[in-house]
Order: C-alpha cells, then sequence, then structure tokens
C-alpha cells in the first residue's frame, strides 16, 4: 500500500504518543498495528525521523533496551504532541470526506 | 551541533539498530543514511533562504545605511577590482593561441629582418618556428571613407600560422603576400559594420594599396601585450611603406622582436645553448669589422637566453609590474578602510536592534544561530557592493589604462570581466564581509539579556568593551588612512621632482612637430632644401618666436649611436668611446633655450662648402677631453674609411629628459654638412603664446608647403617628458585618489567617534555644565576622547608607513622611502582632518542646554 504524503509523519508521532521507541521499534510497531499491511522501509522511515528532530517535534536519548542495548530512543516533543493532535483532526476530516465521497457502490455489485 | 557530530552520532545509531535487528530487516542503510543526509542539506538551505529574506527585510528598513554601505564597499571592491583587471591584462594573462606555454621570446634586443631569417633557418632542430613583428605603429589607414588614423602592425608572413591563430573570416597571412592585410575584429566591425563581404576588398594604408585577405579572431589582439593592432601587414610591405630605406637589407636594422615556438619535449634553456653559437656570430656580423678586441671578447662571451612567454611580449610588464603591485596594496588597503567603516556603522546598528536580538536570545536561538543571520546581512550587504563594483571596474580600468600612453587608443579592448575576475570579486566581498560583520556579530550575540531588554541607552552603550571597540576601530583607520595620504605625499613629491629638474632645455611654449616627408618622396637634396623652406616658412609665422630642426628631436629617445675618437684621447680596455649624436638645424641651442658653457651656436654660415664642425655635451667633453678644453680639437667616427674630423666649436651642458638618467655623451653636427638623409625631421618651435592655440596654423602651415608632407605629431615640450614619465603620473594620481578617499573616511570615522561619545555623555556634560564647567572646558573633553583615539592610530600608522616605504623604493625620485618630512606633513594633515572632524561635535556638545541635558537622562 502506498503511503499518503506526510502519513508516515503523522504515523510516527502517533507511534510514538504510547512511549519512547528506537527507529526499528517505531518500524516495527507501525507493522503490527497496521496488522501487517503496512511494510515500512528502514531507509524511508530513517529519514523521516531526521526531518521530524530537526522540527523539534521528537527528541532522541541513547538508553538501554529490554535486551540489554543501547539504542537512540525517540519521545515525542511538547510541540510534536500539538502537531499530533493538529494533523490528527486534520486526517479524520479527510477520511469522513473522502467516505463520503466514495459511499457505498449502487446496486451492490462489487 | 555541527556536521561532524551528527554523522558520527547517525553512524552510531544506525550500528545499534542493525545488532538489534540485524541487517536484512533494515534494508539499505546506506540509502537512509544518504536521506537523512539530505533532510539535513535541505534544512540548511531553508534556513538560508529565510535568513537572507529576513535580511532583505531588515535591510530594506534602513536605506540610508545600505546606501552608504553599499558605496563604500562599492568603491572598495570596484577600485580592487580594476587593479586585478589590469594586472590579469598585463602581467597574467595568457596568449589566445595554440599551446602558449610552448612560446619563448629571445632575450636579445630587437633583430634585423637579416637575423630573424638567420635564425629562422638555423633553429629547426630546437624549434618548431619563429615570428617576428614590428609592433604597432599609427598609420592613416584608408577603408573608401578617406584617410582616420590607426595601429599598423608589421609581422612576419608565418605570424598567423606560427602562432596557431585561424582567421575568423577568410585566411590569414602567408609566406610570400606582399600586399594582404589582416584586419582586427574590432577594427572590421568598427570600420566595415562587421561586413561578411570584406575580403579581397582594398584597404590603403598611407599611399599604399593592400588586399584585405581576412579578419583575426576578437580575443587575438597581436603578442605585444597592450597594443592592439587595427591592420596586420606582412613584412615585404615594409619597402613600400618605408621608399627609400633599404630595410630590409640592411643588418643593422634593428625593428624585429622574435618569438618561437620550443619543439616538443624541448626545454628553453636546451634551445638557448643549442642557439648560442648563432647568435654570437650575428653580434658578431652586425657589429662589422671595425670592433675593438675587447668587444670582440665580450660578445662571444654572451649567452643567448629564451624566456617563456606563454603571456605574450611586454615592455609595460616589466615597466608596470612593481607599481601594480603596490597599486595593489593601496587598494587592498582602501577597501580595508571602507570595511572598516561599515563595521562602525554595524555597531552603532547593533545598538538599536539591541532589544530584537536579545529577544530572539531570549527565546532560545543559540548564538550561532544569531550570528549567522547578522552575517547573511553582512554579506548580502557586501555581495551588493560587490556587483556594484563590477559596474565600476571597467571605466575605471580604462581609464587608468588610458594614462598609460603605450597602451594605445582603445585600452578597454583588453579588459575583460571574465571567470577569475569573478572568482576575485566573490573572494574580496567575502573578505570585505568578515571585516565589517563578524565582530559587531560577535558582540551583538553576546548580550546581556537583563539590560538588552530594558533598551536603555546608557545601558546599552555603556559597556566598557563596546567603548574600546569604537576606538580600536576608528583608531585602526587613522593609521591606514595615514599609510595612505604617506603614500600619496611620496609620490607627489616624487612626480614634482621628475616634472621640476633641470632637463637643460627651455621647456616654456616649445613646441615640437614630428614631420615625414619619405613617404611623400623626398630625399638627398630635396630633403635638405623642403626642410629649409619649411623653417623658413615656420620661423616667419606670427607667433612663432623662433624656429630650428633636428633629427630626433628633444626628449623623444631616440637616437644616433656611434664609436667615437677625439684629439688626445686613448681608449683603454674598458673605457667606453660610443656617444650619442643628433644632426640638428641652425641656431638648435638658442632656439632649444640650452646653455652652452663655452664656445658657439651653429649658425646658416655651418653649411656643406664650410669646414666640418661639432658641438658637445659637457659629458662628453668630460669624457673625452679629460685634460683639456675641447673647442678648437677634433673627433671622429672610428669606424669611417677615411678620418673625417669634425672641429669642436662649443660645449653644451647636458639635456636629459628623465632626471634618474645620468648624463650621456652627446655631440651634434649641422644637417647642412651631414652626408646621409635625416630619418626624421623634427622642428622645434617657441611660440609667442599658448602653444596649444598654434597647433592647427602649424599643420596648416606643413600642408602649406606640400599636401604629401606627413605631420606624425605635434607635442609641447612639457608634453612628451609627460610621456617619459606615465608610470610616474599614474601612480601619483592614484595614490593622490586613495589619500583623498582615506581622509575623507577617516574624517567620517572620527566624526562618528565623537558624535557618538557626545550622545553618550549627555547627561554627564549635563552636569558639568550645570556645576560651572564653561563651554572651552567641554569642548576639550570632547576633543581629548577624540586624541585619545587618533594619537595611537596616527603613531601606529606612521611606523607602518616607514616600514612599507621600503616596497616602493624603486618607484619614488630622490625620495627616501621613510622620509621624515613626509610622515610628519602626513601625520599633521591627518590630525587636522580628524580634530576638524570632531569640530562639529564638540560645538554641539558646548552647546548643549544643561537642563534639557539632564532631563534626558
Amino acid at each position: 500500500m502506498d503511503l499518503l504524503q506526510g502519513t508516515l509523519d503523522m504515523m510516527v508521532l502517533r507511534t510514538l504518543l504510547m512511549g519512547p521507541l528506537h527507529g526499528y521499534g517505531i518500524a516495527k510497531a507501525i507493522r503490527t498495528k497496521s496488522g501487517e499491511s503496512l511494510e515500512i522501509e528502514f531507509g524511508s522511515l530513517y529519514p523521516a525521523l531526521k526531518r521530524l528532530e530537526l522540527k523539534g517535534w521528537i527528541a532522541a536519548k541513547w538508553e538501554t533496551s529490554e535486551t540489554k542495548r543501547q539504542a537512540r530512543y525517540y519521545r515525542l516533543t511538547p510541540a510534536g504532541r500539538k502537531q499530533l493532535a493538529a494533523e490528527h483532526s486534520k486526517w479524520a476530516e479527510f477520511v469522513d470526506a473522502v467516505t463520503r465521497v466514495m459511499g457505498p457502490l449502487p446496486g451492490g455489485e462489487a | 551541533m555541527n556536521w561532524r557530530d551528527r554523522e558520527r552520532e547517525m553512524q552510531e545509531e544506525l550500528k545499534a539498530l542493525e545488532e538489534i535487528a540485524g541487517r536484512k530487516e533494515l534494508g539499505n542503510l546506506t540509502l537512509a543514511a544518504e536521506n537523512a543526509r539530505a533532510v539535513w542539506r535541505w534544512a540548511w538551505l531553508d534556513g538560508l533562504l529565510a535568513d537572507l529574506r529576513y535580511a532583505v527585510r531588515i535591510l530594506l528598513r534602513q536605506p540610508g545605511f545600505v546606501a552608504v554601505a553599499v558605496v563604500s564597499l562599492g568603491l572598495g571592491i570596484g577600485a580592487n577590482a580594476a587593479i586585478f583587471s589590469l594586472m590579469d591584462t598585463l602581467l597574467w594573462r595568457q596568449l589566445p593561441v595554440r599551446e602558449p606555454e610552448r612560446l619563448v621570446t629571445f632575450d636579445y634586443g630587437t633583430s634585423s629582418y637579416y637575423s630573424f631569417r638567420q635564425f629562422q633557418a638555423r633553429s629547426k632542430d630546437v624549434l618548431e618556428d619563429i615570428v617576428a613583428t614590428a609592433g604597432a605603429e599609427m598609420r592613416d589607414l584608408d577603408t573608401g571613407g578617406g584617410p582616420q588614423a590607426g595601429e599598423v602592425e608589421i609581422v612576419s608572413g608565418n605570424y598567423f600560422t606560427g602562432l596557431g591563430v585561424t582567421a575568423a573570416l577568410g585566411r590569414t597571412l602567408t609566406a610570400d603576400d606582399p600586399d594582404a592585410a589582416v584586419l582586427s575584429y574590432a577594427y572590421w566591425r568598427r570600420a566595415y559594420g562587421g561586413s561578411p563581404d570584406v575580403v579581397g576588398r582594398t584597404i590603403r594604408v598611407g599611399k599604399f594599396p593592400f588586399t584585405i585577405c581576412g579578419v583575426a579572431p576578437p580575443e587575438f589582439f597581436g603578442v605585444q601585450v597592450g597594443d592592439v593592432a587595427d591592420v596586420w601587414l606582412p613584412i615585404a610591405a615594409v619597402s613600400a611603406l618605408y621608399p627609400g630605406r633599404h630595410i630590409l637589407d640592411g643588418p643593422n636594422y634593428n625593428f624585429l622582436e622574435l618569438l618561437g615556438r620550443l619543439r616538443d619535449g624541448v626545454t628553453a634553456q636546451r634551445a638557448a645553448d643549442a642557439l648560442t653559437p648563432l647568435a654570437v656570430a650575428i653580434d658578431l656580423e652586425r657589429a662589422g669589422p671595425g670592433v675593438p678586441d675587447w668587444v670582440r671578447k665580450n660578445m662571444q662571451a654572451q649567452r643567448l637566453k629564451l624566456t617563456p612567454a606563454s603571456n605574450g611580449l611586454s615592455y609595460l610588464r616589466r615597466r608596470f609590474s612593481k607599481p601594480l603591485r603596490v597599486l595593489f596594496a593601496m587598494v587592498a588597503i582602501g577597501l580595508l578602510l571602507a570595511a572598516i567603516n561599515v563595521m562602525s556603522l554595524q555597531f552603532a546598528r547593533a545598538d538599536q536592534r539591541r532589544r530584537e536580538l536579545t529577544v530572539r536570545l531570549a527565546i532560545g536561538a543559540g548564538r550561532r544561530r544569531v550570528i549567522r543571520q547578522l552575517m547573511t546581512e553582512s554579506l548580502l550587504l557586501s555581495f551588493a557592493g560587490g556587483a556594484a563594483g563590477l559596474l565600476l571596474c571597467r571605466p575605471v580600468a580604462a581609464g587608468l589604462a588610458s594614462l598609460i600612453r603605450s597602451m594605445g587608443k582603445t585600452p578597454e579592448l583588453l579588459l575583460r570581466i571574465d571567470g577569475p575576475m569573478l572568482l576575485f570579486v566573490t573572494a574580496v566581498s567575502t573578505a570585505a564581509a568578515l571585516v565589517c560583520g563578524l565582530i559587531p556579530a560577535m558582540r551583538a550575540s553576546r548580550a546581556d539579556l537583563v539590560n538588552g531588554l530594558q533598551q536603555s541607552s546608557r545601558s546599552a552603550t555603556d559597556a566598557p568593551a563596546s567603548r574600546m571597540l569604537g576606538r580600536v576601530a576608528a583608531s585602526v583607520q587613522l593609521a591606514l588612512s595615514l599609510v595612505l595620504i604617506a603614500g600619496s605625499f611620496l609620490f607627489a613629491f616624487s612626480l614634482y621632482r621628475l616634472t621640476h629638474f633641470d632637463t637643460g632645455v627651455n621647456r616654456e611654449r616649445l613646441v615640437m612637430l614630428d614631420v615625414d616627408a619619405h613617404e611623400a618622396g623626398y630625399k638627398g637634396a630635396q630633403l635638405d632644401e623642403l626642410n629649409r623652406r619649411l623653417l623658413a616658412r615656420v620661423g616667419s609665422m606670427p607667433g612663432i618666436e623662433r624656429a630650428t630642426f633636428s633629427e630626433n628631436g628633444v626628449f623623444t629617445g631616440r637616437s644616433s649611436n656611434d664609436q667615437m675618437g677625439a684629439d688626445g684621447f686613448q681608449a683603454p680596455a674598458g673605457k667606453r668611446r660610443n656617444a650619442f649624436f643628433d644632426n640638428v638645424g641652425p641656431a638648435f641651442f638658442t632656439t632649444i633655450g640650452a646653455r652652452l658653457v663655452s664656445g658657439r651656436d651653429f649658425t646658416e654660415a655651418d653649411d656643406a662648402a664650410a669646414p666640418k664642425v661639432a658641438i658637445v655635451s659637457r659629458e662628453f667633453a668630460r669624457h673625452f677631453f679629460p685634460d683639456r678644453n675641447p673647442i678648437g680639437q677634433n673627433i671622429w667616427h672610428v669606424n669611417e674609411k677615411q678620418k673625417q674630423p669634425l672641429q669642436v666649436v662649443g660645449v653644451v651642458e647636458d639635456i636629459r629628459r628623465d632626471a634618474r638618467q645620468q648624463p650621456q655623451r652627446w655631440f651634434y653636427v649641422p644637417q647642412w654638412q651631414a652626408k646621409s638623409d635625416l630619418w626624421s625631421t623634427r622642428f622645434l618651435v617657441r611660440t609667442r603664446n599658448a602653444p596649444g592655440s598654434m597647433i592647427a596654423s602649424l599643420r596648416a602651415a606643413v600642408r602649406a608647403e606640400d599636401k604629401a608632407v606627413h605631420v606624425v605629431s605635434i607635442d609641447t615640450a612639457d608634453q612628451l617628458l609627460n610621456y617619459n614619465i606615465d608610470m610616474d603620473r599614474l601612480i601619483a594620481a592614484l595614490s593622490f585618489g586613495f589619500g583623498l578617499l582615506a581622509m575623507t573616511l577617516a574624517a567620517v570615522g572620527t566624526y562618528g567617534l565623537a558624535a557618538y561619545n557626545v550622545t553618550r555623555r549627555t547627561g554627564e556634560i549635563g552636569i558639568r555644565m550645570a556645576l560651572g564647567a564653561t563651554r572651552p572646558a567641554v569642548m576639550r573633553l570632547v576633543f581629548r576622547q577624540v586624541w585619545q583615539a587618533a594619537a595611537p592610530g596616527i603613531l601606529a600608522g606612521a611606523a607602518a608607513a616607514a616600514a612599507l616605504g621600503r616596497l616602493v623604493a624603486g618607484l619614488v625620485f630622490q625620495m627616501k622611502p621613510a622620509d621624515p618630512a613626509v610622515l610628519t606633513s602626513a601625520a599633521l594633515v591627518l590630525a587636522a582632518v580628524s580634530m576638524g572632524a570632531a569640530w562639529i561635535p564638540a560645538r554641539r556638545a558646548a552647546r548643549l542646554d544643561p537642563m534639557v541635558a539632564l532631563r534626558n537622562e
């Protein structure tokens, strides 16, 4: 499934709402949450993380993982929380609008 | 966080993730890293654009400041660019020919056509080819619409092919083309409007028709840097252009500059070694059989030198490389001054913007971020200055080049705005931005938050460090100004001495006409007869006091030279016996105002029938007659088959055209007694009124005698002398300009410092006045503060000027580079100027109303 522009950023922010994660953890979490239908390429996820970091919506720090390994953990900043709220409502409006346009197909044929 | 830290951290992060997840799971990590870097690059660019937009907005709000900054930086950068382009043109640029790095010049003096052919025929082992040029000279060119002056360059037939220059139109010269002509691209555009059917048409040079065979490419001006030829003619044309003078046959008509092309793999040194025996043989042949043994030995010991000439031949390069370097140093100092001036303005601006900057720092903008923003503004100003400088550079450089007489009529053709030039302007603009922006930006970004937010004029500007900076800036400015002013004084005094020395000739209202009757066909007795008639006609013109003539004129640098013998003169080995001579008309010395030390002047009576006589210069007499009175003694040409003594009838004070030159051995003989034709005739006339008014009627007088007789030039004696010191005049004129500019900037700087001090201390001055301080006391207070900055600056400047003086040692005449009189007078002038500039703020301080001043607090 293709990702709409900017959706990845939004999903990253949403995922981090649950708590800090390292880069690979974020990719895994999105995949699991989507019922394995969204296969996030790490190659596109990683620049997105850097972009969000530059904008100040997420921040990172070295921590030890549950498997006793060092990794850089990202967490949401207050600015990121605000951004997520704004994007979430925009997204909801968008989905709502598209759903209304599409509706069920007439004649019950699929 | 800088780029390196970020990169390292990214690598560590990716490595850690790889250990957690495994390489396969993460996919292409190189691509991930590359994309992450792209994110940073975009962010950086975005930030830059934002900074630029913000900088433009800020600057638009301060048009006055922007105008001052851009104009002063523009002048500074423009002057640097102009000198750079002159240096590029005269010193560095490569010739637009095939493989210019293989060209070499013969360090040999000029060659005759005979030696050129000898070299050409016998150098094939080491040189691919040799080309020759006689240099450009003014001639009448007629394209069908009447004669107009143009530059004609006579070159060997293989000139273009040997250099590897192909025609833009038609073809170039070939080895056997007696009447072909190649036009320069610029001349083709100018005289023929760039018409494509010009090939095959006729162009007249003087009286002689030539067939245009092609047009040279636009970037090619010839191999002589500074000369711009309009038309190239083959060497065979010499016989037609100089009728009656067998220039191509004589082994001693040295008029060609040679340029060789090394064979592949041959070094200049090897070629020179291979050609040395040939050069010696040619020299010996040239000198003839009458050469004394010691001279012959010297000639045999000579070694030919070949110098790499990828950037062409240039006598200008030798003469101008040092002066241009000095000028470059001066314009660089000028730009530094301008940048410091802008820096002082930036300090003041930063004070006004304190609140804005403090707010930005308070809400967490990093110091580097603020510095970057301020530097963006400085860079923007500086590049605007650079653009203005580029606009200025061409006219300025062309103006300077036109002061160099030998650069011809169209020096602007040679000046180009190209890659190296743009690179130079970019570098200079960046450097200027650093000078005028960095310190103010560093200081402004180190804001004291509490005081900054209050924005009280006191607290914002009272920091001792900021006062120090202002004072130091003013001091440095004065020091630099002093260097420039001292330099301009030095060059001005030197020029004064070069123009006010005893030349041995009275230059007042003295005019020289250079007349060429050869082209009109005069020779032998006819030529003498013509000169007699012209002399009578010119001499009897109203407005002419008296007239005479000579072959070489005065101050022209042209001379004839021969080995001489004299009664009682022994020529031991090493003692020179050559002397310069000139064929002159009657009353020559009386007319030009030369002083006869003893004996008499020539008269009409000294004609072919009378005993042969000569007049010698004082230096000639000192050399040849050290122990006897020269009057009545005989001198003679050593190399004549039959000794023909000339009796010395007078001794004349030495005539010099250059104060830097030692007096030379000269003797003069009456033309009516000379055996050979005059090469040229220079009439010397003393006018009654301003000489400028006589030029047209002098020209008309020659034409009235014979329309075909060509007046080559008419100059006053002063002009002739000035041509000789064009370099000195160029430097003096420029350094005067820079001195003036420096003085203005120094005045502005000290004015700013004083005004700022008065504003800052208004309250204090009010209190002092309320407590009874008198107005003079208040003014003294202001002056004292300015003086505290000015005195160390002027002292440091004097020391720097004394040290830098060594750089100009060879360029000033009869002046010590660290001349105490020059340094003292420059220091006094600068002190007066800076105190004068402080006068206005001081008077304002003295007129303060104490009540108003105190209320302001």
